[in-house]
């Protein structure tokens, strides 16, 4: 995991993270990728106490709950309203299969 | 009549004497906000003239009209508010500063939006700021810079560098900014104004545009230390729809504002001054340690060994959420949308033209921190040393009441500065992060100027007591004068 | 690698079959997991969502505490443990249904851990099963997306569903058949049912079944096991069977023609043809998924008290395996009977219950109820609730059949005349003019039928006994309330000279 990561890498995680990046832009992105990482790469030699619990928010109350009950849902004519493409009662997308 | 140099606190005084009306207030601040649109403190999606701004001025006005006919009434009717583009306002454009959004109007105000309405503020317009709130320098916008103005020639900070600009700039008495790893410190630092980090869960986060949810705080920006008490007033609470926020009391914060600081137990951390601080923002922090002393509290010297590894922290966490809170912005339900003739390169396109590349860049970075057999070394890992951070806090706090340090390691940079350097960025937020990774409140109070910049005080306190820091910075403020040090805003106009 | 003749000389029926199920079960809440949309099935699209569901920006999720309740309640009744700290996390992929691009699941701290459910099969087709429990997590449902099948128009969306508590229930690959795992299926979703978890309602989705099956086969003493598959969205438990049947059988031709173990070849999904009575294989993405699990940071973690386990567990009452036992100990009935009645339902068996309580013979009972009632709701498509005889009336009735003052067939004519006209037994009765017949008249009729039928008396005479069925049908045109069993009783005592 020291090994920097290659264009072609940041080319699979940018799939995964569907976000297009040209071909032209890729080592620009992994040299960035490989600084950043290199940097946070300290924090493996940060010494921890054996037991450490990681810390995965700043609050640690717990049970935020609500009751089984219904409130009104939102129109439907408003909320389509923001969608880039929709007939009036679906939000349309293209082809999910091509 | 010039309404800048008047605090919101004595705005509101003047609006409750019926000395000042609604309208004429509002008025004038809107009429500042057309003048200085150059700042570019305000987000304006569509026509110039004929867009959000105008639609939130239309709003605005008519709020104005019935508070002063005595059809809404509440505790601060006709105080003008503005509002980083983050947080949603129903009927009005939110696009947090990105093209992803530039279509976006919520349904739904958010709760601390609410809550201002409920108080009968009024909501003057949409701040700029980094796109997502990444950023330390509002140049992520895809609306462009704000400029600082105190010299336009710099960046105001990031990400809610729109509400610091535009308070400093007095164009709103007030703003709500949100603060993820110091985006309303920072900026509050270069801008000269006074801006509080609250400690998680004391604001809600519900209508709040996630950057990193364990990180994010919505908080007050303002001239003075006593309107962000004013302000907390009446945005802290617990939110039945918020997870999240805290059931904790909420005091009445600008009570016992003026309390004596004697025996008060500042802690100073030495590294705070070590390599990387500019000598101006050393020596006006350590004159703001004389100042204490003289206010009667008492210096302690404490350890926070594991804030070496804040910024690393932050730049693994961070991200991390942040690539699973923007995956929302797909292109089907409310967002920009790029065509295409199938659905994974609609994704791809969207994706890839609707977002900056700061924001594609950080959520590059945490999918793959994510990503299968990755996770235990950066998320985990981060998260252990996230652990040791808080404890860090926890065992100061034993010794002291509050930690002093500069806000930034200097005054603003030059637009342009560090765009090409995403490191160089990062370490902007050296000593602002660790706050929100212990989830502690934190405030920055201008205390000094080099070369026409302001200098910022940066007060870290225990969780739910942003009382204490309140107290501490207003009781300086009543001793210095740094923070009525207003820009020359003749340099803008002539720009 | 196994040669090709090796392969050839083993059989299908020496191969093991694995079978492992996953189970999502729509709780029955009425509102969402975390906002207050309504969960009711056939509204118009998109009329049920709100800023949420629909993951707008800024919106943050709140946990429905019936949800909680209601899969605690799961957990007690398939005997799991039930987690004391749970915790939410992010499944991260894109899907236009998916509307925040991750689901809201739970990882590695699930709220119910392993438990068992063990599966008995009344017709003992395969001997008693226990089938561990892994896990059962509590989890967000996706939307609808209605897709154009040529690929060309566009796909719709609709987000009623979207947020729609699901618990996912996933077992250990204890099932060795086909049979086992319908037998699962179908105990599974009794115990629901019974505990008022679910409606299980498969038409509407709210139980959904995906299976993973392979072959253990035996060679050398050596264990090989051929590729997992995953039969996605078996909707209905006559096609989970027939699935899990079909790809069994294509699994151990496609071993012996190629030889391939779970080694050589990655998880399949494979999605079962109602049209063409197979499994085939599912289009699958080229990139393998990776989901990306963290905490999920908008939602704080649940703690679960002892009391509150307590508490659930005092509500949930006799589940169908204690009451199958109940039925065969005190009321005497066989597994198959006791079977027919608890899988009716808990309406059922509190009805049947009462019955034979009142009546005195749970045999009778049994027959009555599994017979006459269970024909009746069948053929009229209702609920032990809205049968017009109710308990006590029916035991009135099977009262006097049990002392023999009515035989079944005319005790049948009653019930129909109750069921008909919500009558009482008397007043059915009198309306059929039954009378009950003393014993002084039976004599008297079978002494006339056996001076009447020499032909038959000679032929029971030379002891065919089965013969007499002739006389006691002339028995019933005399008198239709002679009781056919006292009848045939006194005919052959007399004939046989007592």
């Amino acid at each position: 995991m020291s090994n920097p990561v290659e264009p072609q890498q940041v080319q699979q995680v940018a799939k995964l993270a569907r976000i297009a990046i040209s071909e032209d832009s890729l080592a620009e992105s992994a040299g960035q990728l490989n600084q950043i990482l290199g940097y946070v790469q300290q924090l493996q030699a940060v010494e921890l106490p054996a037991d450490v619990k990681p810390f995965f928010g700043a609050i640690e109350s717990v049970n935020a709950i609500r009751a089984d009950e219904n409130k009104p849902s939102t129109d439907r004519e408003q909320i389509l309203k923001n969608a880039p493409d929709s007939n009036g009662e679906f939000y349309q997308v293209p082809p999910v299969f091509k | 009549m010039d309404l800048t140099n008047l605090s919101a606190t004595q705005l509101l005084d003047q609006l409750k004497s019926g000395d000042l009306s609604a309208v004429d207030c509002n008025e004038f601040f809107l009429k500042r906000i057309q003048a200085h649109q150059s700042l570019n403190a305000f987000v304006d999606v569509g026509e110039n003239g004929s867009g959000s701004l105008a639609k939130s001025a239309e709003l605005a006005r008519t709020r104005a009209a019935a508070i002063d006919a005595g059809e809404i009434k509440g505790p601060l009717a006709g105080l003008p508010v503005a509002i980083k583009d983050g947080i949603c306002a129903a009927g009005v454009e939110t696009t947090a500063s990105s093209r992803m959004l530039e279509r976006f109007v919520p349904s739904y105000d958010a709760t601390c939006v609410a809550q201002l309405n409920q108080a009968a503020a009024i909501n003057v317009g949409k701040t700029n700021m980094d796109e997502f709130a990444m950023g330390s320098s509002t140049e992520n916008s895809y609306f462009g810079p704000s400029l600082n103005p105190f010299n336009t020639g710099h960046v105001p900070g990031g990400s809610s560098g729109g509400s610091a600009t535009a308070v400093a700039a007095g164009l709103a008495p007030i703003a709500l900014g949100s603060d993820t790893g110091g985006s309303i410190r920072q900026p509050a630092s270069f801008c000269g104004i006074t801006g509080l980090k609250p400690t998680y869960g004391r604001v809600s986060r519900f209508g709040l545009i996630a950057f990193a949810s364990s990180l994010d705080q919505i908080g007050p920006m303002a001239w003075t230390a006593e309107d962000c008490a004013l302000a907390m007033n009446y945005i802290s609470g617990h939110d039945v729809n918020d997870s999240t926020s805290a059931k904790e009391d909420v005091p009445d914060f600008t009570q016992g504002i003026s309390d004596s600081l004697a025996g008060l137990k500042i802690g100073v951390y030495p590294q705070f001054f070590a390599d990387g601080i500019d000598p101006a923002v050393e020596t006006a922090v350590r004159d703001a340690i004389k100042v204490y002393e003289e206010l009667g509290a008492e210096i302690v010297e404490i350890d926070l060994p594991h804030t070496a590894s804040a910024v690393a922290t932050y730049y693994v966490i961070a991200p991390c959420e942040a690539s699973s809170n923007l995956s929302r912005y797909d292109g089907v339900r409310y967002t920009h949308r790029a065509e295409a003739d199938s659905l994974d390169q609609m994704y791809m396109n969207t994706r890839g033209e609707g977002f900056g590349a700061e924001v594609k860049r950080r959520i590059v970075l945490g999918t793959y921190a994510l990503s299968s057999g990755y996770y235990d070394a950066y998320y985990l890992q981060a998260s252990k040393v996230r652990r040791m951070i808080k404890h860090d806090f926890d065992q100061a706090f034993q010794k002291v009441d509050v930690i002093l340090g500069p806000t930034t390691p200097t005054t603003a940079f030059k637009l342009g500065q560090h765009t090409a350097d995403p490191m160089a960025m990062y370490l902007a937020d050296i000593y602002t992060v660790s706050a929100n990774l212990a989830g502690i409140p934190a405030i920055s109070l201008p205390c000094g100027m080099s070369e026409g910049l302001p200098i910022g005080l940066h007060l870290q306190g225990r969780s739910f007591d942003e009382a204490t820091l309140l107290k501490a910075a207003h009781q300086y403020q009543q001793a210095t004068q740094w923070h009525k040090q207003r820009p020359s805003m003749d340099q803008e106009v002539s720009a | 690698m196994i040669s090709e003749s090796q392969r050839e000389a083993i059989k299908f029926e020496d191969v093991t079959v694995i079978i492992g199920l996953e189970v999502h079960v729509q709780l029955d809440t009425q509102s969402k997991l975390f906002c207050g949309c309504s969960t009711d099935h056939g509204a118009d699209p998109n009329t049920q969502t709100c800023p949420v569901c629909t993951g707008q920006p800024g919106s943050l999720p709140v946990i429905n505490q019936r949800a909680l309740e209601l899969s605690i309640r799961t957990g007690l009744a398939l005997n799991c443990q039930i987690a004391r700290y749970t915790k939410w996390d992010r499944k991260n992929y894109f899907y236009p249904d998916l509307p925040k691009g991750y689901q809201i699941s739970q990882f590695d701290q699930p709220i119910c851990g392993p438990g068992q459910l063990s599966v008995t099969d009344a017709k003992e087709s395969f001997p008693p099963r226990l089938v561990n429990i892994e896990r059962a997590h509590l989890e967000e449902d996706a939307g609808k997306s209605v897709h154009d099948d040529a690929g060309r128009a566009k796909s719709k969306i609709d987000l009623n569903r979207t947020g729609t508590p699901l618990l996912e229930i996933v077992t250990k690959p204890d099932m060795r058949s086909a049979e086992e795992a319908k037998a699962f299926l179908n105990e599974l979703k009794l115990i629901l049912t019974y505990v008022g978890v679910s409606d299980c309602d498969m038409q509407h989705g709210n139980l959904r079944c995906d299976g993973n099956i392979n072959l253990h086969i035996d060679i050398d003493g050596e264990t090989i096991a051929t590729p997992i598959v995953e039969i996605k969205n078996l909707n209905s438990f006559r096609n989970a069977e027939r699935a899990l049947s079909y790809e069994a059988v294509r699994q151990f031709d496609a071993w012996q023609e190629d030889g391939k173990t779970i080694g050589d070849a990655p998880k399949r999904t494979f999605g079962w043809s109602d049209a063409k009575q197979e499994t085939v294989p599912q289009r699958e993405k080229e990139e393998a998924a990776d989901y990306r699990y963290f905490p999920d940071p908008d939602l704080i973690a649940v703690t679960i008290s002892e009391q509150q386990i307590e508490d659930i567990q005092s509500t949930i009452g006799e589940l169908p395996p204690q009451i199958r036992e109940r039925l065969k100990a005190d009321y005497s009935l066989k597994q198959y009977d006791a079977d027919v009645i608890v899988s009716q339902g808990r309406g059922v068996v509190d009805y049947f219950l009462a019955v034979a309580d009142g009546c005195g013979s749970g045999k009778v009972a049994s027959n009555w109820v599994s017979q006459e009632v269970l024909r009746h709701l069948g053929e009229t498509e209702t609920e032990i609730d809205q049968y017009p005889v109710g308990a006590e009336k029916l035991t009135e009735l099977l009262k006097v059949v049990v002392s023999g003052d009515l035989d079944q067939t005319r005790a049948k004519d009653v019930l129909a005349e109750m069921v008909e006209s919500g009558a009482s037994v008397a007043e059915a009765s009198d309306k059929l003019g039954i009378v009950k017949v003393d014993s002084s008249e039976i004599d008297s009729l079978c002494q006339q039928l056996i001076d009447e039928n020499e032909k038959v008396v000679n032929q029971i005479k030379e002891g065919n006994d089965k013969a007499v069925g002739r006389l006691i049908g002339a028995a019933r045109k005399i008198n239709p309330n002679a009781n056919p069993g006292a009848v045939k009783d006194r005919i052959l005592a007399m004939i046989a000279g007592e």
